[in-house]
C-alpha cells in the first residue's frame, strides 16, 4: 500500500519536472501577459505613473471613430478573405487531388511558395508591382487606356487590393490542408459512387466536401485568427490609407502603443481581439481536445 | 496517389478546372520572378516602361549595396540566430512536456494540457503591449532574449509531437524501466529516437515561422544592428534611395533561404502543417 503511493508520488514527481521548463515560459510570456493586459486596458499609462482609470480606455474606444472604421474594416477582410480562401482552396483541392503525384506536388508547391516567402516580402513586391508611377500594373493600366491608375491610393479600391494580396498570398496552406484531407478520405466512397454512374461534380458537391467538413471548420477558424490580426500589409502598403480607408484593429492596436504612446487605450484593443479570438476557438478546441 | 478510374472520360468541367488552376498557379508565382528578375536589373532599367520581362543586363551592383551600405549581414545572422535557438528551445522543452502528457500519468496532466493547447489559438501579438513591458523589465529590448522567448511560449511544439508520442508503443517505456532505465534515459534514448521525423517536422515548420515573424521582431528589435532580415528588409521601403531594384534585392535576400529550405524540405511541411487539422 505505501509502496504504491510511493509509485505515484514519483509518478506526479516526474511528470511535473518533465513539464516545468515549458511550464514556465508558457505562465511567464503568455498567461502573465494576458492578464496583465486586462489589467493595463484599465489604467492611463504614462511614462512613469499608472493611473486607474476603469473602463475609460474602453469609452475611449467606443467615442473614437477610427476605432469603428478599424473594427469594420477587420470584419470585411475576415469576411472576403476567409470566403474566397475556403472556396479557392476547394476548388483547387478537389480538383486535383486525385491526379498524379508529381502534378499535385507542383500544384501544392506553387501556391505555397508565396507562402513559405512570407507576408513581408509578397507586400514588398506587390507594392513595386502597384506603384502608380513605375509599377508593372499601373503600366498595363495605362496601356489598357485607364488613364493613371493608384489602386492603393483609391478609398474604393484599396480594399478590395489587400483582400486580394493577403487572399493570393496566403491561400496555400489552405490548399495543402485540403489536399492532405481528400487524399484521406475512404477510396471504396468513390467507387461506388462510379458504379451508380456519379458524375465528377456530384461526387465533389456529395461525397468531397461532406468528407474534409472537419478541415473546412478548421481552416475557417485559423483564418479568421490569421486575419484579424492582418498587419504587415497593411503597414508596408497602405499605412491604413488613404484616409483611414484601410486601417485595420491590429494596426490601429499598434499605432496607439508605439506611435501615440496610449497604452493603455492599446491594451483595451488587445482585450477586445483576445475575447474575439477565444470565442472564435471554442469549437475548434472542442474537436482537437476529443481527438484524444 | 489514389486512381479513381475515371480515365475514360475525363470531364469537361474537370479539364477547364484543372486549366485554370494550373493558370493561377503559374500566375501566383510571378510576382516572385518579378521580384528576383527586378532585383538584377538597374535603377534605370527597373523603372522603365514598357519593361524589359528579362533583365537586359544583369547586375549585382543591388546585391553589393545592399550587403555593403546596409547590415544585411548582420540581418542575416541575427534571423538564423533567433530562428535557430527559438527552435532548439522549442523542441528541447516541448519534447520533454509532449513525453509526460503522452507516457507519464501524473495528477491533472489532462487539464494542464488543455490549456496549453487552448493557447494555441491566441496570437501573441494582441497582447504586445504588456507582452513588450515583460520584456522590458527584463531588459531584453534589441537583444536577442526579448526576441527569443516570446516565441518559446506557444504549446504548438507540445501538441505537435504529442501526436507523434502517441503512437508510440507503451510497452517500449515499460521494457526499458523493467531493464532499470530512469525516466531521463527512456525519454532520450528511447523515446526520442523514435519521433525523430515529428522533430524534423516540428524544426522546420517552427523555424520559418520564427523566420518570417514580423510584428513582434519589429517591435523589440530598435537598432538597426538588432534587426531581423524581415524587419531590416522592410526598412528598405522607408528607405529614401528611389532604386527599387536595391529594395528587391532585398527582399530577394530575405526570400531565398526560405524557397531552400521548401524546396529540401517539402513533405515535413505536409506534415507538419496537417498535424492536428486532418484526420486520417
Amino acid at each position: 500500500m505505501k509502496l504504491r503511493r510511493n509509485i505515484y508520488a514519483k509518478e506526479n514527481m516526474t511528470g511535473y519536472l518533465f513539464i516545468l521548463p515549458q511550464m514556465l515560459v508558457f505562465l511567464l510570456f503568455l498567461v502573465y501577459p494576458i492578464i496583465e493586459g486586462i489589467r493595463l486596458s484599465m489604467y492611463r499609462i504614462n511614462y512613469q505613473s499608472e493611473t486607474f482609470v476603469g473602463f475609460d480606455n474602453y469609452l475611449t474606444l467606443i467615442s473614437d471613430p477610427v476605432f469603428f472604421k478599424a473594427l469594420f474594416n477587420t470584419v470585411i477582410f475576415v469576411v472576403f478573405i476567409v470566403i474566397l480562401t475556403v472556396g479557392f482552396a476547394l476548388f483547387v483541392a478537389s480538383a486535383i487531388f486525385d491526379k498524379n503525384a508529381r502534378y499535385v506536388s507542383f500544384i501544392r508547391g506553387s501556391y505555397y511558395i508565396p507562402v513559405m516567402v512570407s507576408m513581408v516580402v509578397m507586400s514588398m513586391v506587390w507594392s513595386f508591382l502597384l506603384n502608380p508611377a513605375n509599377g508593372l500594373i499601373s503600366y498595363f493600366a495605362r496601356d489598357m487606356g485607364l488613364g493613371t491608375v493608384n489602386l492603393l491610393g483609391n478609398p474604393k479600391t484599396v480594399m478590395p487590393v489587400i483582400i486580394f494580396v493577403t487572399f493570393a498570398t496566403n491561400v496555400g496552406q489552405a490548399i495543402i490542408l485540403y489536399i492532405a484531407a481528400m487524399i484521406g478520405v475512404p477510396k471504396d466512397l468513390f467507387e461506388a459512387a462510379e458504379v451508380d454512374g456519379a458524375s465528377r461534380w456530384q461526387v465533389i458537391l456529395k461525397i468531397l466536401i461532406p468528407s474534409v467538413k472537419p478541415t473546412t471548420v478548421y481552416i475557417t477558424i485559423i483564418n479568421i485568427i490569421a486575419v484579424l490580426k492582418i498587419f504587415v500589409v497593411i503597414q508596408l502598403l497602405t499605412g491604413g490609407g488613404p484616409n483611414n480607408a484601410s486601417v485595420t484593429l491590429m494596426y490601429y492596436l499598434y499605432n496607439n502603443a508605439f506611435k501615440y504612446n496610449q497604452l493603455g487605450v492599446a491594451s483595451a484593443v488587445g482585450v477586445i481581439m483576445f475575447i474575439i479570438t477565444l470565442l472564435l476557438s471554442v469549437p475548434q478546441l472542442k474537436s482537437m481536445l476529443q481527438e484524444k | 496517389m489514389s486512381q479513381i478510374k475515371n480515365k475514360k472520360k475525363m470531364e469537361r468541367f474537370d479539364i477547364v478546372s484543372n486549366a485554370i488552376i494550373t493558370l493561377f498557379a503559374v500566375l501566383n508565382l510571378f510576382p516572385l520572378y518579378w521580384l528576383f528578375t527586378s532585383s538584377l536589373k538597374n535603377s534605370s532599367d527597373v523603372v522603365k516602361m514598357p519593361p524589359d520581362w528579362w533583365p537586359k543586363t544583369i547586375t549585382f551592383s543591388n546585391y553589393v549595396d545592399i550587403f555593403q551600405n546596409q547590415p544585411a549581414l548582420r540581418w542575416t545572422f541575427n534571423s538564423i540566430y533567433v530562428s535557430g535557438v527559438t527552435t532548439i528551445l522549442v523542441i528541447v522543452i516541448g519534447s520533454m512536456a509532449a513525453y509526460a502528457f503522452s507516457k507519464i500519468n501524473f495528477k491533472f496532466s489532462n487539464l494542464i494540457y488543455i490549456i496549453f493547447v487552448s493557447s494555441l489559438m491566441i496570437p501573441k501579438e494582441i497582447m504586445i503591449v504588456p507582452l513588450f513591458r515583460i520584456v522590458q523589465n527584463f531588459h531584453m529590448v534589441n537583444a536577442y532574449g526579448g526576441m527569443i522567448w516570446p516565441n518559446v511560449a506557444g504549446a504548438f511544439g507540445v501538441f505537435l509531437l504529442k501526436g507523434f508520442f502517441d503512437t508510440t508503443p507503451n510497452a517500449l517505456r515499460e521494457a526499458a524501466r523493467i531493464d532499470g532505465a530512469s525516466e531521463w534515459r527512456t525519454f532520450t534514448r528511447i523515446m526520442l529516437p523514435i519521433v525523430k521525423p515529428g522533430i524534423g517536422a516540428l524544426f522546420i515548420l517552427n523555424f520559418v515561422q520564427v523566420w518570417n515573424d514580423y510584428l513582434w521582431q519589429l517591435v523589440v528589435g530598435q537598432e538597426k544592428l538588432m534587426k531581423t532580415l524581415m524587419v531590416g528588409t522592410a526598412t528598405l521601403m522607408q528607405d529614401l534611395n528611389p532604386n527599387f531594384a536595391y529594395k528587391m534585392a532585398g527582399a530577394t535576400v530575405a526570400a531565398i533561404p526560405m524557397l531552400i529550405i521548401f524546396v529540401m524540405f517539402q513533405r515535413y511541411f505536409t506534415s507538419g502543417i496537417t498535424a492536428g487539422a486532418v484526420k486520417e
